[in-house]
């Protein structure tokens, strides 16, 4: 049997320092079957980033076992299935977009990068900046730097945390063309989005409120935007 | 196919570390080349060589200034007898505090990229880990041997054996130390070393160590003390503290992959703006980044809940329900801070005059932790601009609570002094102590303060800054300025902590009262401390009228050289 290409069990976290507060995520068991393109949904706060963070190995549940591909979180082989799109992108100060891309490609074992990543960064409209520093790029192009340092590695499970906010249209547009290409290509995508058009897109909503889910189905069988703000 | 295809899942990644491994090395080695492009070598060695040499000038220039005078042959006994628990109590306070850096996160920090794009990617955590960790040794060794190096090179003109020796030795011994903190953090990080048992474990540590320099027990840090007097005599079973040392690093770096990378990313970005405010010479910054890699928060809940209906002045009451907050772990150091400036101060009391600079450190940072109310003002800018209050009246008023709260840490503080002195004299001058005691208490804890206020509100953002801030100044000065705003409020803490080499002088001497003596700077340190209030006051307005009278000069000098060119 195929191992799915996610699965929490009791996966909880919790950031408080006394006994009655409520948990960033209350205990949660998921899984996600490969292939699927999930959309993760939720209020600020409800517990969307802390549960991404916690199967990319950024932060230390507080209870309960991630799985990727049927490797605990963390491992070797994890880390080579899944890449990790934050909200908040990070770059060194001192290497430019081309050295990023290629040194995180690298890292993942790829030999000839070269080409992907000139492809990546034309579609992404970033090809005149391909020697600049991203750490001086503007927030879009920034946002648009992370998400083809996220696209120039080999993955198998793509989890990804905000990624239209600060994209131009055509950033956005190039951004759901990678989604669908990865998706077509067997890719496992979890997207936290509060794009709700990016909703009906997907293969499965989860939707997430107060640190527990509310909604784990097809897209289309609910009012996705009475779910995440009237829950 | 497209090439994304070409990358997904169709291409699951292989997982053999050696390409990653060596793109990590090389990605290494090209930053080391952008950061080091245009570093001329030979430049480079001769400005450390001659910082070296003159650092090494000074350092004597400095030890000889001190002049204290030579222990005698039973005092020598003593220090033999005692130093090393007294010294050991170092060790054992270094190691507490390794534990309780690792149980808080562990001591190493990474670029948040490095969390990012390194520890997310296929490569042994180890590995990628590995540099950072003897970065970490070697960093924190090079500076514990050069401050206990230089400190130690004093203690050899007062204790038999040469400079030389006790400079090498307290290298030695300061580098024990430095290693023992971050091994004993690595490996409490390592072992997920809950917090509350590494602070048991510190407090039976200190206890135990604390009884062995009361009664003459062995401690767990008298090895390590031994070691320090190795400037005086070497004893081969002191070896067994570096061996001990280098087996807690040795455990440590072998369990360095099991490090979290939610205390690297947390502490990353912490770390570069602690670097970035050191680079400032922003104390203040300094301190309240260290408190939030200690994960330190207030209370939810004040120690004492004042009433909701109370009717005293509305900064008096913000004041203490910030302090009412203050989290056990804070106030526990302050009362260690308060322990360790009393002990100074006996220190120099029986002539060691360099133990000034401790009391300085402990008023200084006593007094910033006790400002908190100010700093949250001076961190809240817009806020305070929006109250119908000059800023510079707020700021004063936001005195007064910090003010009453250091009483009993005064107090504590005389006490603690008279403890000491007893234990040292056998008791023989307890009733003249107390008053003299209590007064340079009184002086240092307020001059502390007195500086800490500086360093608190010079840092305030200015209403007046812009492009025409100190434009007053020429440029060549502004290094200078730099220096001077860090070092005024260390000056001004620091003169609280020199009475007692006053009055030091009067009891060796006996020409004069001590406690007169002492009165006499407490009431100075008082006056001073009325005046930084004052300056706190009315800085604003004080800079309002520099400026108003530079621009005017400016005018003046312009209208001059328009009437000169229209000749």
């Amino acid at each position: 049997m195929t191992a799915p290409a996610l699965a929490l069990r009791e996966l909880t976290k919790s950031y408080g320092r006394a006994d009655g507060d409520r948990p960033a995520l209350s205990p949660m068991n998921l899984e996600v079957p490969a292939g699927q393109l999930v959309a993760l949904v939720g209020h600020n706060g409800s517990g969307k980033t802390t549960m991404m963070r916690m199967v990319a190995g950024l932060l230390d549940p507080t209870d309960g076992e991630v799985d990727v591909h049927g490797h605990a979180r963390s491992s070797l082989e994890a880390r080579a299935e899944l890449s990790y799109l934050a909200d908040s992108p990070t770059f060194y100060d001192d290497l430019s977009l081309r050295e990023h891309l290629e040194f995180v490609a690298r890292m993942h074992g790829v030999t000839e990068w070269a080409a992907d990543a000139d492809r990546l960064v034309g579609r992404l409209g970033l090809a005149d900046r391909f020697d600049q520093l991203p750490t001086t790029f503007s927030r879009g192009l920034r946002q648009k730097a992370a998400i083809a340092i996220a696209f120039v590695r080999p993955f198998s499970l793509l989890l990804v945390d905000e990624p239209f906010v600060g994209l131009d249209q055509a950033g956005k547009d190039a951004l759901l063309v990678l989604f669908d290409e990865a998706h077509a290509g067997g890719a496992t995508l979890v997207v936290a989005t509060h794009e709700l058009s990016f909703v009906h897109r997907a293969d499965r909503l989860l939707a997430l409120a107060d640190g527990e889910v509310r909604y784990d189905g097809a897209p289309g069988d609910t009012d996705v935007h009475a779910l995440v703000f009237h829950t | 196919m497209t090439d994304i295809d070409a990358l997904t899942a169709a291409d699951p990644a292989p997982v053999t570390t050696s390409t990653g491994v060596d793109a990590l090395h090389e990605m290494r080695t090209t930053r080391k080349r952008h950061r080091l492009g245009d570093l001329e070598w030979f430049d480079a060695a001769y400005k450390v060589y001659v910082v070296a040499l003159f650092g090494g000038i000074v350092l004597l220039w400095l030890s000889d200034l001190v002049g204290d005078a030579e222990l005698s042959a039973a005092q020598a006994l003593d220090v033999a007898a005692n130093g090393p628990a007294v010294v050991g109590m170092a060790a054992v306070i270094a190691f507490v505090a390794g534990l309780r850096s690792g149980a808080q996160g562990g001591p190493l920090a990474l670029e948040a990229a490095d969390v990012a794009h390194v520890m997310l990617a296929p490569i042994p955590r180890r590995t990628a880990l590995l540099r950072p960790t003897v970065q970490r040794l070697r960093s924190a060794g090079f500076a514990g041997a050069a401050v206990t190096a230089s400190l130690a090179q004093l203690a050899g003109r007062r204790l038999p054996g040469t400079p030389v020796a006790w400079f090498f030795a307290g290298g030695l011994f300061g580098l024990n130390l430095a290693l023992l903190w971050v091994g004993a953090a690595l490996v409490a990080h390592a072992i997920r070393l809950p917090l509350v048992v590494s602070t048991v474990v510190g407090l039976v540590g200190v206890g135990w160590q604390a009884a062995a320099i009361t009664w003459g027990v062995p401690g767990p840090g008298n090895l390590d003390g031994s070691l320090g007097l190795w400037g005086w005599r070497q004893h081969g079973i002191d070896s067994l503290a570096l061996v001990f040392t280098a087996a807690i690093v040795v455990i440590g770096v072998l369990l360095v992959a099991r490090t979290s990378l939610e205390a690297l990313a947390r502490r990353a970005s912490l770390v570069a703006q602690l670097r970035f405010a050191v680079t400032m010479q922003d104390l203040r910054t300094v301190i309240l980044l260290r408190r939030q890699l200690s994960s330190e928060h207030t209370r939810r809940q004040p120690w004492v809940q004042l009433s909701a209906r109370g009717t005293g002045p509305a900064v008096w009451r913000r004041g203490w329900h910030s302090l009412l907050r203050l989290p056990a772990g804070r106030v526990l150091r302050m009362l260690a801070l308060t322990v360790g400036a009393a002990a100074c101060q006996v220190a120099v009391i029986h002539g060691t005059s360099p133990a000034i600079f401790g009391t300085l450190v402990c008023t200084f940072v006593l007094g910033l932790e006790v400002m908190e109310p100010l700093s949250q003002e001076v961190d809240q800018p817009d806020r305070t601009d929006s109250f119908p209050l000059e800023r510079g009246d707020l700021m004063f008023r936001h005195l007064a609570a910090p003010a009453v709260a250091l009483v009993p840490f005064t107090l504590l503080g005389a006490a603690t002094a008279v403890g000491i002195d007893a234990a040292v004299t056998d008791g023989s001058r307890v009733a003249g102590a107390i008053p003299v005691a209590l007064l340079l208490a009184v002086a240092a804890t307020f001059a502390g303060a007195s500086g800490a206020a500086i360093s608190i509100v010079r840092d305030a953002p200015d209403p007046m800054s812009g492009t025409t801030q100190d434009v007053y100044l020429p440029p060549e000065m502004a290094g200078f300025t730099t220096v001077l705003r860090t070092v005024i409020p260390l000056v001004v803490s620091a003169a609280g902590a020199a009475m007692a080499l006053g009055t030091r002088g009067v009891i060796e001497r006996g020409d004069a009262s001590p406690v007169a003596t002492a009165a006499r700077g407490a009431l100075a340190i008082v006056l001073l401390t009325a005046g930084v209030a004052a300056w706190v006051r009315s800085r604003d307005r004080l800079r309002r009228k520099i400026r108003a009278f530079m621009s005017e000069g400016r005018e003046h000098t312009r209208q001059q050289q328009q009437q000169r060119s229209n000749r």
